[in-house]
């Protein structure tokens, strides 16, 4: 049975629990009725009381006035939009408001796109009648911030900027102050955006209807001439931008509202650090290093001293003499170029990519538990879980969208939120478990929590009778763990881990994520395989509102593995030593392809010093900066006879090169990226390539050809297009079927995408339970007793990786420098203040780094980020990496400390 | 209004409530610091802007309260009988200027000449001691002339004003319910058809019943004790003279929805009161009456005080539970009502004072002995306040539908001087002329179908010779002061009113009769509150029968 009500004497089917607002909207025209407190991603809030209409329970009964916007659509009722006494209402409105509002439009910054023009206009106001009276219009402009601008002047008090602070950013930098008349904006104690803890996501901004706070772009302003959508390029997230230009001139950048990934909300880094794409440093032309001096040389000289050099060691050496290291910053079409370069032109599987250093243990442990290394799920499951389990990844600096909604699902009290992680990040501050383990010991507890919950009876019998096996084998194993020695090892209470554990296994829906502190682990493949495994034990896998979620680091590093950046699967993931993989591959590009295993990077680093690596070509990484242990990557390159660099700028990695390729940012061409949840989005060129400059993709196929394949030229669809082809899982991708957000895949060839994996049958057939206990990790084994503390790494919100974007944009003014993080105590005891330098030595190396005092960490742990060259931290870090994948241990670094005065800060410069 | 803010200030539970935590880092020096402020929010997981943005809102906690030791009240009543300058230029020999601030309505109307110093409220003839009241606080004398006296009467059978009698006695009738079933109980509720006293008269039994259909382990009954209309002080009387109906009224409440938290919001400006209903409270726990499990029934119950701040709107229920849960208060939309989505989030019924003592009657005679009372839709007996312009000024408890001159003639026996109008039902309720005395009974239908309000039904006098402009410039100057600030036509609307009469009243500026309709239409139509929207009502009336008065201030 539908049920009806009535707008302007016209019938229509209502929703239940709609309100009147949006069942008016759905039939009649946006602006039939007018709002100014209403927004597409908030509460209904009912400040404003335009959007007022009037109902009755009969036609042309007695009516009441109602604001549409909260009040609930009822059957039956007859709602009336534009009686001369509700038009009356709306413009008597506005023009108390214009009373408080300066009217000088024509010099305003939103002037022709302000919410307040609008309908000002539309409710048809001529004059404001009343006298002039008490005024807030000497409010000066707040102009402290490098991106965010206030003028409440022209504040309306709609609420919307507080409520985006609160409902979408979660951060409540915003709220009122005062009351009645005087009730006005504050951000934090009355102080200015520079001064209060404003995390810049510029949700405010792009929330208020007139210009009383926007930002330094102006992005409500109307000079641009053109809008393009694309893919950020800064995170896992894959947030959808709307990107505003003028004359080839980017402008500013907003969220589009219908974009399912981020509805409407970015980050600072997706909306506001995008002006390092035409920064004076970009590189502008290829270069080749002749007497230790870069000279600028031309494509062609630069194309034929490649392949000249390429062809010789090829000759000479062997294909295996060549590697590359291809970029999780460029699009899936150019990764698939690379690797396929590197595989048919030069014929060897040397190809890698910085997955490696990242989630190369998600990929290897999902795939054996699972069959498929990717999330099983989405984010917007979120809207159907009860419980989360965060383990080793703080997503509120390093995937601020995610994060943002991870937050905001642990504000409320009726969720579980389980952190597991050192440190007290802001996630763990309104966590409902925080279980803050000494670093190295992931496998401690999780291996705890499973033994509670099997002992506990909490685990699913009927998911692992009929979806799994090996489990008889792992219950012996987990049942006869040592609690004593997890618990003391890990530092974590064991009924603190019990009380998780069943929190986890309780839950109706339980969603994981997890992040670098899983991965980048001695023991990181096991990590995930446990991860994995608590969800078959509980059987939270196959459904909404589960699932094992990886948060993907960079914005394309789930899509250069799906393309096959490893140098042990080709593109699709299908295994290269396979021999019928390899009849398919050599069917398909035309050439044969070699069937032995590649070097991973760190094996290129090896292979590098023992003088067996030729040849390096390393697109978008800056492997100096933000691989481990800095001096022996310095000591391959220089062992390296050609190292090429394809860059955006000269990184540290750069400076080592023999001959530097000037590729292009992703605002500057065509492709795919695919985010976490393998979601592959169709980024579009908002302008040319800055001169002297090439998309990434455009290079290889140009180096192709001068090699002699026979490669087309980049073009995102013909690429698309090629690629189905070959990766099973993108059969039904075209350039057209994208669309404004994308497909999930796998992609059947008629073009139905994918939200949920494993439904019903895993890619492996069972899923597959395997028992690994905890090792202590050899770093702390061979250095741990005379290198006392753990160093950890984590990220800042302000900066992305090696920071070669970030700092250059005013990014840079919020956060200029990496800092350690150490407890009161540990300060003390070494005499350390807030600001001093701290000199962190580990058996690799020194650095010095600035101290914050905070117990955010605990006793005997520290942690900083390796965003600056100044501070270079991967000088501390070691050879240990993960048993499986070769992830290097970032996360466990034995050092000790003293004060210092800062002369190893710059030892690399 | 946020959702996140109720959740996380919800955490720490009624115990630890960052409100009181306001009210008491604002004792010594009249507001909370900057880096208190910083510090509750961190506790509390919300942003310094919350925690400032709260203290900013309310007068006694707001950074210009900083150093006030002496406040004057300026409610309907003082300002009428134009006692409050004399007050002011006596303190002044105590205190400096700056050091004296105002209070709205201290609930002294009988015999005004009301100020606050030091926790205690003093009226009348108390302006003549001023030098024992007013001593150093740090001496701890304790001044024993705040207390003030008041005929309180029923004109028929006492119920609400029945004598107390002891602790015992009184809660047998609670007893005996808790081995009923509940639902039973609520029943009986809803057979008296006991209206709500606070001003909106919606049956009690149908809230109840709301709050008692939500399934949640945790639930609140909230007493609204913020009783702000000027001229009003019979939820005062109540609860500094009769605390247990109060507290009774709570616990039937909390058995009838299973609720076991009982929250009594006590307005900044009745120091008095709280420590008699916290004595009360104390009473019943060493009476076994509150705590797990009351006399073997399952049901558990406990209390808790909050003392609000000094704002009007916190009258106005969704104010009072943002404010009891330490948001800023301002108003809520609706739905979700508070049955659904109360404090934290969590079902909530909230209920005037007079209303919730009315079920020590109901629970021991049965509904049908309330129903009994008064008129077919009123039902009951209600409290009316009179203030000093009446020769017996006191609280005085009439049946419903007993006519109002019976009230102003028989039991306040006439005026003292010259009356020109009666405001019923404070600031948002009607301005009733004296000829239309005649015509109205004590009851919600009478005063609805004249175009006035009987609200709380408390009577303040307009003496002859007070201006009827300026009584509308003192309306909306209140309105406005009070305004919560959320909707667009209160916070714009009210200040603008009382600019056009405060024009009009001090320059040869004419209002626009049409423009000044056009704003009472808009607060009446626009407002989302009562607040905005029941400031016109009195201004109305004021217009239709004063019209020859006004006529010069408009064209």
């Amino acid at each position: 049975m539908t049920k009806n009500a009535y707008i302007d004497h016209q019938e229509f089917e209502i929703v239940e629990g709609e309100t009147i607002l949006s069942f008016i909207r759905r039939y009649k025209e946006k602006n039939l009725i007018p709002t100014l407190c209403d927004a597409p991603n908030l509460e209904p809030f009912g400040s404003c009381r335009v959007c007022s209409v009037e109902v009755a329970l009969e036609e042309n009964g007695s009516v009441k006035t109602l604001a549409s916007c909260h009040a609930p659509v009822a059957e039956g009722q007859y709602i009336y939009t534009s009686t001369e006494s509700v038009k009356a209402l709306r413009k008597n409105i506005i023009e108390l408001v214009l009373t408080d509002h300066p009217l000088d439009c024509l010099t305003c910054e939103v002037n022709g796109n302000c919410e307040l023009q609008t309908v000002a206009a539309q409710v048809g106001i001529r004059e404001v009648r009343y006298p002039e009276g008490d005024n807030h219009l000497y409010r000066m402009k707040d102009l402290s911030h490098p991106y965010m601008t206030s003028d409440l002047s022209k504040c309306i008090n709609c609420y919307r900027c507080v409520r985006a602070c609160d409902e979408v950013q979660g951060e409540f930098v915003l709220s009122m102050s005062g009351r009645g008349f005087d009730t006005h904006i504050i951000k934090g104690l009355d102080e200015s955006f520079m001064d209060s803890d404003c995390v810049s996501c510029g949700a405010c901004s792009q929330a208020c209807p007139t210009s009383a706070i926007s930002d330094v772009f102006q992005s409500k302003a109307i000079y641009a001439t053109h809008s393009t959508r694309t893919i950020c390029t800064y995170c896992g997230v894959g947030c959808n931008l709307e990107v505003s230009t003028s004359n080839g001139e980017i402008l500013s950048i907003t969220a589009p509202y219908d974009a399912e990934v981020n509805q409407g909300h970015t980050c600072i880094k997706g909306r506001y650090a995008f002006k390092f794409y035409n920064h004076p440093d970009r590189l502008n032309s290829p270069m080749i290093k002749r007497n230790d001096k870069f000279e600028k040389v031309g494509w062609d000289e630069v194309y034929e001293f490649i392949s000249s050099k390429l062809s010789a060691y090829k000759n000479e050496f062997g294909s295996d003499s060549i590697a590359g290291i291809s970029s999780a910053r460029c699009t899936n079409e150019e990764n698939y170029l690379m690797q396929k370069f590197i595989r048919t032109v030069i014929g060897t599987n040397n190809i890698d990519g910085c997955a490696r250093v990242c989630h190369s243990p998600t990929a290897l442990g999902m795939q054996r538990t699972f069959g498929t290394g990717a999330a099983t799920n989405s984010i917007d499951d979120l809207k159907d879980t009860n419980c989360i389990m965060v383990i080793g990844a703080n997503p509120t600096d390093a995937h601020p969208v995610t994060g943002a909604k991870l937050k905001q699902f642990a504000m409320k009290l009726d969720n579980v939120s389980i952190v597991i992680d050192p440190r007290r990040t802001e996630l763990a501050r309104y966590a409902t478990h925080h279980l803050a383990l000494r670093p190295g010991t992931n496998v401690a507890v999780l291996n705890m929590m499973m033994y509670y919950i099997i002992s506990e009876g909490l685990a699913d019998a009927n998911f692992i009778a009929n979806r799994t096996e090996g489990f008889e084998e792992f219950k012996k194993e987990i049942l006869s763990i040592d609690i004593d020695k997890l618990e003391a090892v890990s530092g974590v209470n064991r009924n603190e881990v019990r009380e998780a554990a069943i929190a986890y296994a309780s839950a109706k829906n339980a969603m994981s994520f997890h992040g670098l502190g899983v991965t980048e682990h001695s023991q990181g493949t096991f990590t995930v395989m446990q991860i994995a495994d608590l969800a078959l034990l509980t059987g939270n896998i196959g459904r909404r509102g589960v699932g094992v979620n990886p948060l993907r680091g960079q914005n394309n590093v789930q899509g250069s593995a799906d393309m096959g950046v490893q140098p042990h699967q080709g593109a699709g993931y299908l295994d290269i030593t396979n021999d019928d993989v390899n009849k398919k591959y050599n069917a398909f590009y035309g050439v044969d392809v070699p069937k032995e295993i590649g070097y991973k990077i760190p094996e290129m680093f090896d292979a590098a010093l023992d003088g067996k690596l030729k040849a390096l070509w390393i697109i978008g990484e800056d492997i100096v900066q933000t691989d481990p242990n800095t001096k022996k990557v310095i000591r391959a390159l220089e062992a390296t006879d050609l190292v090429i660099v394809q860059e955006l700028f000269m990184t540290e990695t750069a400076k080592y090169a023999d001959v530097i390729l000037p590729g292009a940012s992703f605002l500057e061409k065509n492709g795919t990226f695919t985010n976490g949840e393998r979601r592959v989005q169709a980024v579009r060129q908002v302008v040319e390539p800055i001169e002297g400059s090439k998309p990434d993709g455009q290079i290889i196929v140009e180096i192709m050809n001068k090699m002699g394949y026979p490669q087309a030229d980049y073009t995102p669809d013909g690429m698309l297009e090629e690629i189905s082809q070959i990766v099973p899982f993108f059969a039904g991708i075209t350039w057209d079927r994208l669309g404004k957000n994308g497909l999930q895949w796998p992609v059947a060839k008629d073009g139905t995408d994918t939200q949920i994996l494993h439904k019903t049958d895993f890619k492996r057939g069972k899923g597959y339970f395997e028992f690994n206990a905890w090792e202590e990790t050899m770093e702390l084994q061979s250095h741990a007793k005379d290198y006392p503390y753990i160093l950890t790494t984590n990220r800042e919100l302000e900066h992305y990786n090696c920071g070669a974007m970030t700092r250059r944009t005013a990014n840079e003014e919020l956060l200029q420098d990496d800092y350690l993080m150490i407890h009161p105590e540990d300060a003390k005891e070494n005499l350390i203040n807030e600001g001093d330098y701290v000199c962190l030595e580990s058996p690799r190396g020194k650095v010095d780094v600035k101290a914050r005092i905070t117990d955010e960490v605990k006793k005997g742990i520290l942690s900083t980020t390796f965003h600056f060259p100044e501070i270079m931290i991967n000088n501390l870090t070691g050879d240990i990496h993960d048993s499986e994948a070769m992830c290097p241990e970032y996360k466990v670094v034995a050092v000790r400390i003293r004060k210092s005065k800062g002369k190893f800060k710059k030892e690399l410069v | 209004m946020s959702d996140n803010l109720s959740e996380l200030l919800g955490r720490k539970g009624i115990k630890d409530n960052l409100f009181n935590k306001m009210g008491e880092l604002a004792k010594p020096e009249g507001a909370p610091s900057d880096d208190e402020l910083a510090k509750l929010a961190n506790d509390f997981l919300i942003g310094t802007a919350n925690t400032f943005g709260t203290a900013s809102f309310y007068d006694f906690l707001k950074p210009e309260n900083k150093g006030k030791k002496a406040y004057v009240c300026n409610g309907t009543a003082c300002v009428c009988a134009g006692t409050q300058d004399n007050v002011i230029d006596m303190l002044k020999t105590k205190f400096k200027a700056e050091e004296i601030g105002h209070m709205t309505c201290l609930g002294r109307c009988h015999e005004n000449s009301a100020f606050h110093y030091n926790g205690k409220n003093y009226s009348g003839s108390a302006l003549e001691n001023l030098n024992t009241i007013i001593v150093p606080i740090a001496t701890g004398t304790e001044s024993e002339l705040n207390q003030d006296s008041y005929s309180v009467k029923a004109s028929g059978k006492p119920i609400l004003t029945e004598a107390f009698t002891n602790i015992e006695d009184y809660y047998k009738p609670f007893k005996e319910a808790l081995k009923k079933d509940s639902a039973k109980i609520l029943e009986e509720i809803k057979t008296s058809n006991v209206r709500g006293r606070g001003g909106a008269g919606f049956p009690m039994g149908m809230k109840l019943q709301f709050c008692r259909n939500e399934q949640n382990d945790t639930k609140f009954i909230i007493c609204n004790a913020d009783e702000g209309d000027p001229g009003a002080y019979s939820d005062r009387y109540l609860l500094e003279q009769q605390p247990h109906s109060v507290l009774f009224g709570m616990l039937i409440s909390g058995y009838v929805t299973h609720a076991s938290y009982g929250i009594v919001y006590i307005r900044a400006e009745y120091p008095e009161a709280k420590h008699i209903v916290q004595n009360a409270i104390d009473e019943l726990r060493s009476e076994g009456l509150i705590g797990n499990n009351i006399d073997d029934s399952e049901f558990n119950f406990d209390f808790k005080i909050i003392q609000a701040q000094g704002s009007y709107i916190c009258g106005e229920e969704t104010a009072l539970i943002n404010s009891i849960e330490g948001q800023r208060p301002e108003v809520r939309v609706r739905p979700p009502f508070p049955a659904q989505k109360g404090l934290f989030n969590k079902p909530t019924t909230v209920n005037n004072v007079e209303t919730l003592s009315a079920l020590h009657y109901i629970i021991t005679n049965g509904g049908m002995a309330w129903k009994s009372i008064g008129t077919e839709r009123s039902s009951g007996t209600k409290l009316v306040c009179l203030d000093s312009f009446f020769n017996n000024p006191g609280m005085y408890e009439v049946e419903m539908g007993t006519p109002l001159s019976v009230v102003v003639n028989n039991l306040g026996g006439g005026f003292k001087s010259n009356v020109k109008a009666l405001q019923i039902g404070g600031p948002l309720g009607g301005l009733v002329p004296v000829s239309k005395i005649k015509d109205l009974t004590i009851d919600f239908e009478s005063f609805s179908k004249e175009g006035f309000l009987l609200g709380h039904a408390s009577i303040v006098c307009i003496p002859e010779d007070y201006s009827i402009m300026k009584l509308i410039e003192h309306l909306f100057d209140f309105a406005s002061y009070e305004s919560c600030g959320k909707c667009f036509p209160c916070r714009l609307g009210t200040k603008r009113g009382q600019e056009l009469a405060t024009k009009a009243l001090t320059s040869d500026y004419k209002i626009d009769k049409t423009l000044f309709t056009d704003l009472l239409t808009t607060l009446e139509q626009g407002s989302l509150c009562a607040h905005g929207g029941g400031i016109p009502l009195p201004v109305r009336n004021a217009m239709q029968y004063f019209d020859d008065e006004l006529k010069q201030y408009f064209n």
